[in-house]
C-alpha cells in the first residue's frame, strides 16, 4: 500500500502533492485535499496516519504591533500558537483558556491520540501490556523490545504530543518535570525503564501534586538506575553509602543548592534511601522497585535537624520526603524554576515569592501553583512579553505548529534537535537541560538550517504547504502575522520579500526565536 | 577587508590555549596515584594503584596505566601535574563546582571569555574562542567571539541563496545584546570556515587519534589551528567521570581517550605545539576512600595537567601532604578517611598559563577578580 512507504519518498510525495494542489486550484480550499495515495486527509486523520492538522474556521491573525495578552499566554502555556489559536483565545478570553489548559482531562484530544496510536504502536496506549498496564510494579513486555526502538518511540511520542496535542500545558509541564527529574536513559536498564517512568511518574503527576510526584520520581525504576540508588545498601563497618541519589534529591529535586542542607544531611539521606532497589536481569520480576530491609541502614538518623528514630525501615524515606516536599526551600526552588520557565530568565522577586506561597498553601498542588503564577500581574506585564528565548525543542515545535506542518516526528526531525543540543531524553547529567537564554544563544546556525530545511521540504517525514496556508490566512502579511503573533515590521516584510525564501527567513529571524 | 587578511593578520604570536574539562569529577587519585603512600592502599583496598615502575613520575606519584601515551611529553619536559588541586569553596555539587570553576569564581561570564576580552585582536574574530561540541561551555561565556563547532563540514548554511543569507544578516544586524553578537560571530565564522574548506589540511604523520568523539574533536581543532584562523582559546569536554559505581573500567576507558587524544594532538600540531598550551581540569576530586560499590564519591582536591611547548614539565608542582588521616579534610561525621584537601588553587595554575599567553598582571585581575594570586611554576620563562 502506498502509505506504507511514507517517509521513504517524502520529497517525491511533496512535489506530487503540490502539483495536485495546483491542479485543484484555490477552489478546493476548505474541502479535503486528496493525496497521492488516494486517501483524503480526513480519512487519514481518522485512521491516525500523518496528515496536516485541521485548520479552524476563524483564522484572523493578530493585528497589534506587539504581541497582546492572548499571544503572550499562547506563547508561554503552549509550544507555540497554531493558525487560528490567537483568534480562538481572543474570543473565549485568556482566563477561560488558562482554566481549560489547567484541566487537561476535560480537553478532547482524539486526533493526537489516533496519530500516536498509529505512529507509536503500543507505547501510546495507557493500558498497553508493553508497559505492564495491570498495575504498579510490573513492566510488562518492555524488555522484549530493543532499547533503541523504545527510545526512538518515546522521543517520537513526545514530539508528536508537543506538536499535536490540544493539552499543551500538560506537555509543557511534562517537559518541565522531565528536566527537573532528568534521567539519561543511556545508563544501565534505564534504557527500558525510562519509558515506564515517563508514563507513570512524569505524565501521571505533571499537573498533580508535587509530594506525590516526588515520591514517584524518587522511587522511579529508571531513577534508581540513573543515580545508582539501586546499589545503595547499608554500609559495612568502615564503608560509606553511595551518596549520588541523596545529593541530587536535596540539591536538584527539592531544596535547591542553597536550600540549607549540609554534607551531614546528604549522608543521612543516603542512609535513609539505602535498601530501595530495582530488580535487574539476574532476578525474576525484572524492573520492579522494592524495599530490601536487609540492605537498609535502620539506625537512628538526623535530617535537617529532625531526629528519625531507629527501626523504621521503609518509613525512613517517607519521613524524609515529607520533610522535603513542603519545605520552604523547596517551595522557593520550584517557584524560581517555574517563574524562569513561564515569566523571565530573571523573574521579579515578587512573583517568585507569591508562587512559593501559593505552593505551600496548596500543599504542593501543581495546578493551584500554576494558577497563581498565571494570575500574577508580573506574568501579564507587557514588559515580560517576548523576553523568553525559545529553547531548541520549543523553537522546532513552534515552527511546526505555526506552519500547520504534517510530521511523523521521525529521525530526520530529531537529527535537527540533536544538532541544536536539545533532543528529548539526551541530557547526560542530572540537572536537566538548562532554561536560560545564554545557554542557547550560540546555536543560531543550526536554527537557521532547520528553518531552511523545513521551508524547503528537506526534512523527511515532515512537510508544510505554504501556499494552502497563505491562501487560507488571506495573503503574505497575514501569514507573517500569524507566525509572529503580531503585525510584521516593515523591515521584516522587505527582508522576506527580497530573500527569495520568505517563510524560512521568518522562522530564522530574531523575532521568531523569542516568545 | 579580504577574509584572508582577517584570518592571518596580526595573530598567532600569543598561541592557543586549549582547555579540556573532565566533567563529572575525575578521580585524581586514580589518574595520578600516590603509589608510595601506604594510606592509598589502605583506603582503597579494591581499587589498585599502578605498580609498573615505568609509570612512576617520581618517588611519590605514578600515572594511571592508560595515561601512558602522555609519558613522552612528561619525559621531554612538556607535561606538568598539579595534585591536591581545586577551589576553596567547599561544594560537592557538580553543577555548582563546574559553574564556579568555569566562571573563575563567583562572577559573571567565564574566565576564558574574560581572558579573550583582554586580548586586543579577539574583538575581530568569530573564531577567537572555539568550543568543540554542541554547546558553549560556561568558561567561554562573555567571549567577544565564540563559535560552537561540531564538524567542520557542518559549519555551513545549507541550501541558502546569497540573497537569503544577506537578508538574514541584515535582520540580525539590528539586534542588540548577546543574540546580535552571537549572530555576528556566526557569520564571521562561516566566512572563515568557508576559506579553510577550500584548502583542507590533513593530520600530520604519526598522529594516531582515537576513534572516539574526544579525539575527533581534537583533530578538528588541530585543523583549525594549522589553518591559522586566529583561534586563541578553545574548550573541549571529556564527560563521564562521575564514577560512583564500579569505577575501574570507566576510568580506564576515559583515561585511554584522554591520553590517546592529547598525544595525537601534540604530534599533529607540529611546530604550532611550541605556542600551544593544553590545560586539563575537573570540578573536584573524589573521596580518598572507595565506597561499597567499588566506586568513589564526590571529594575535594583533584589533579590538573598542563601540557605544551612552553610548560615547565617533568614535575609534579605545588603543595602535597600525603594521605595520612591527620592531613585530610574531615568529611561529614561518618567514620573513616577524610577528603584530600585543596592545597593548590586552580586559578594559581591558570594564572601563569594565561600570562604565558599574553595576559598582563592587570588582565589577570580582570580574569580572576578578587583572587590573590600565588602563581605555581608551571610555565617556563
Amino acid at each position: 500500500m502506498a502509505f506504507a512507504t511514507w517517509g521513504d519518498s517524502a520529497e517525491g510525495r511533496v512535489s506530487v502533492s503540490r502539483r495536485q494542489f495546483l491542479a485543484a486550484g484555490a477552489g478546493v480550499v476548505g474541502a479535503s485535499a486528496v493525496r497521492a495515495d488516494g486517501w483524503p486527509d480526513e480519512l487519514r486523520r481518522w485512521l491516525g496516519r500523518p496528515a496536516p492538522p485541521t485548520l479552524p474556521g476563524d483564522l484572523t491573525p493578530p493585528v497589534g504591533e506587539r504581541p497582546d495578552l492572548a499571544g503572550h499566554v499562547l506563547g508561554r502555556l503552549t509550544f507555540g500558537a497554531r493558525p487560528g489559536d490567537h483568534a480562538r483565545v481572543s474570543r473565549i478570553g485568556v482566563d477561560a483558556f488558562i482554566a481549560e489548559q489547567l484541566a487537561p482531562e476535560g480537553i478532547r484530544d482524539d486526533e493526537c491520540a489516533r496519530l500516536l496510536r498509529h505512529e507509536c504502536d503500543e507505547l501510546a496506549d495507557p493500558r498497553s501490556s508493553l508497559l505492564g498496564g495491570a498495575g504498579p510494579g510490573g513492566v510488562g513486555e518492555l524488555y522484549e523490545y530493543k532499547d533503541k526502538v523504545l527510545l526512538a518511540q518515546l522521543t517520537r511520542a513526545t514530539l508528536l504530543r508537543a506538536v499535536r496535542s490540544e493539552r499543551q500545558l500538560l506537555e509543557v509541564m511534562t517537559a518541565f518535570w522531565t528536566d527537573h527529574f532528568n534521567v539519561d536513559p543511556s545508563k544501565g536498564e534505564a534504557r527500558w525503564l525510562k519509558v515506564v517512568e515517563d508514563r507513570d511518574v512524569i505524565r501521571a503527576h505533571a499537573l498533580g501534586r508535587f509530594p506525590e510526584l516526588l515520591r514517584a520520581a524518587t522511587l522511579g525504576p529508571a531513577m534508581l538506575w540513573y543515580l545508582d540508588g539501586r546499589v545503595n545498601r547499608r554500609a559495612a563497618p568502615g564503608e560509606r553509602p553511595n551518596e549520588n541519589h541523596a545529593r541530587e534529591l536535596l540539591e536538584l529535586h527539592t531544596l535547591g543548592v542553597h536550600g540549607g542542607y549540609t554534607q551531614e544531611d546528604v549522608e543521612q539521606v543516603a542512609r535513609g534511601l539505602s535498601g530501595w532497589t530495582v530488580r535487574d536481569r539476574r532476578r525474576f520480576g525484572r524492573g520492579r522497585v522494592e524495599f530490601d530491609a536487609g540492605r537498609h541502614d535502620d539506625g537512628p538518623k538526623r535530617v535537617l535537624g529532625r531526629e528519625l528514630p531507629a527501626g523504621r525501615g521503609a518509613e525512613d524515606l517517607t519521613a524524609i520526603l515529607d520533610l522535603l516536599a513542603l519545605h520552604p526551600s523547596t517551595a522557593r526552588h520550584l517557584a524560581e524554576k517555574l517563574c524562569r520557565r513561564f515569566v523571565a530568565d530573571e523573574p521579579p522577586v515578587r512573583i517568585v515569592e507569591r508562587v512559593a506561597a501559593a505552593y505551600l498553601e496548596a500543599r504542593g498542588g501543581i495546578r493551584e501553583t500554576l494558577a497563581a503564577l498565571f494570575a500574577a500581574e508580573e506574568f501579564r506585564d507587557p514588559a515580560c512579553r517576548g523576553v523568553k528565548f525559545k529553547r531548541p525543542f520549543h523553537l522546532v515545535v513552534s515552527a511546526l505548529r505555526a506552519t500547520a506542518a504534517e510530521t511523523d516526528a521521525g529521525p530526520a526531525l530529531v537529527e535537527h534537535l540533536l544538532r541544536m543540543g536539545h533532543a528529548p531524553f539526551r541530557h547526560a547529567t542530572p540537572e536537566g537541560y538548562p532554561e536560560a537564554a545564554h545557554h542557547w544563544e550560540s546555536g543560531l546556525l543550526w536554527r537557521w538550517n532547520f528553518a531552511l530545511a523545513l521551508a524547503d521540504g528537506r526534512i523527511r517525514g515532515t512537510r508544510i504547504d505554504v501556499a494552502r496556508l497563505r491562501d487560507r490566512l488571506g495573503g503574505e502579511e497575514a501569514l507573517m502575522a500569524s507566525v509572529l503573533g503580531r503585525r510584521p515590521e516593515a523591515e521584516e516584510q522587505s527582508a522576506c520579500a527580497a530573500s527569495g525564501g520568505g517563510l524560512a527567513l521568518l522562522l530564522a529571524s530574531p523575532a521568531f526565536q523569542w516568545t | 577587508m579580504h577574509p584572508q587578511a582577517l584570518i592571518t593578520g596580526e595573530r598567532g604570536t600569543a598561541g592557543t590555549l586549549v582547555v579540556v574539562f573532565l566533567r563529572g569529577a575525575a578521580d585524581g587519585l586514580a589518574l595520578v596515584a600516590p603509589w608510595s603512600d601506604p594510606h592509598h592502599a589502605r583506603a582503597r583496598p579494591r581499587l589498585r594503584a599502578p605498580e609498573q615502575a615505568e609509570l612512576r613520575l617520581d618517588d611519590r606519584f605514578a600515572l594511571h596505566p592508560r595515561l601512558a601515551p602522555l609519558l613522552g611529553a612528561w619525559r621531554e619536559g612538556e607535561l606538568a601535574v598539579v595534585h591536591a588541586c581545586g577551589m576553596a569553596e567547599d561544594t560537592r555539587s557538580h553543577f555548582e563546582a563546574q559553574d564556579l570553576m568555569e566562571h573563575g569564581g563567583v562572577t559573571a561570564g567565564g574566565w576564558l571569555g574574560r581572558f579573550l576580552r583582554t586580548r586586543p585582536a579577539a574583538a575581530h574574530g568569530g573564531l577567537a574562542g572555539v568550543a568543540i561540541g554542541r554547546a558553549l561551555p560556561e568558561c567561554l561565556l562573555g567571549a567577544p567571539g565564540a563559535a560552537v563547532l561540531e564538524r567542520l563540514e557542518d559549519f555551513a548554511l545549507g541550501g541558502a541563496q546569497p540573497a537569503w543569507r544577506s537578508q538574514l544578516e541584515r535582520l540580525y544586524a539590528m539586534q542588540q545584546g548577546r543574540l546580535g553578537a552571537s549572530a555576528r560571530d556566526t557569520f564571521l565564522a562561516l566566512r572563515r570556515v568557508e576559506e579553510i574548506r577550500r584548502q583542507p589540511p590533513v593530520a600530520a604523520a604519526g598522529a594516531a587519534y582515537g576513534r572516539d568523539d574526544f579525539s575527533a574533536g581534537l583533530a578538528r581543532l588541530a585543523q583549525l589551528l594549522k589553518a591559522d584562523v586566529g583561534v586563541e582559546a578553545a574548550a573541549i569536554d571529556l564527560p563521564g567521570w562521575d564514577s560512583h559505581f564500579a569505577q575501574e573500567g570507566q576510568v580506564e576507558r576515559l583515561s585511554d581517550r584522554l591520553a590517546t587524544g592529547l598525544a595525537a594532538f601534540r604530534r599533529d600540531l607540529g611546530a604550532r605545539w611550541a605556542t600551544t598550551t593544553v590545560v586539563v581540569m575537573t570540578e573536584f576530586g573524589r573521596t580518598v576512600e572507595e565506597n561499597s560499590a567499588f566506586g568513589t564519591d564526590h571529594g575535594r582536591g583533584g589533579a590538573m595537567f598542563v601540557l605544551g611547548g612552553r610548560v615547565r614539565g617533568g614535575q609534579v608542582v605545588g603543595a602535597w601532604k600525603g594521605l595520612h588521616p591527620d592531613v585530610l579534610e574531615p568529611r561529614g561525621f561518618l567514620e573513616g578517611y577524610g577528603d584530600l584537601p585543596v592545597l593548590n588553587n586552580y586559578r594559581d595554575v591558570l594564572g601563569p598559563v594565561l600570562a604565558a599567553h599574553g595576559a598582563t598582571k592587570a588582565d589577570l585581575a580582570t580574569v580572576f577578580p578578587g583572587h590573590r594570586p600565588a602563581s605555581l611554576p608551571v610555565m617556563r620563562g
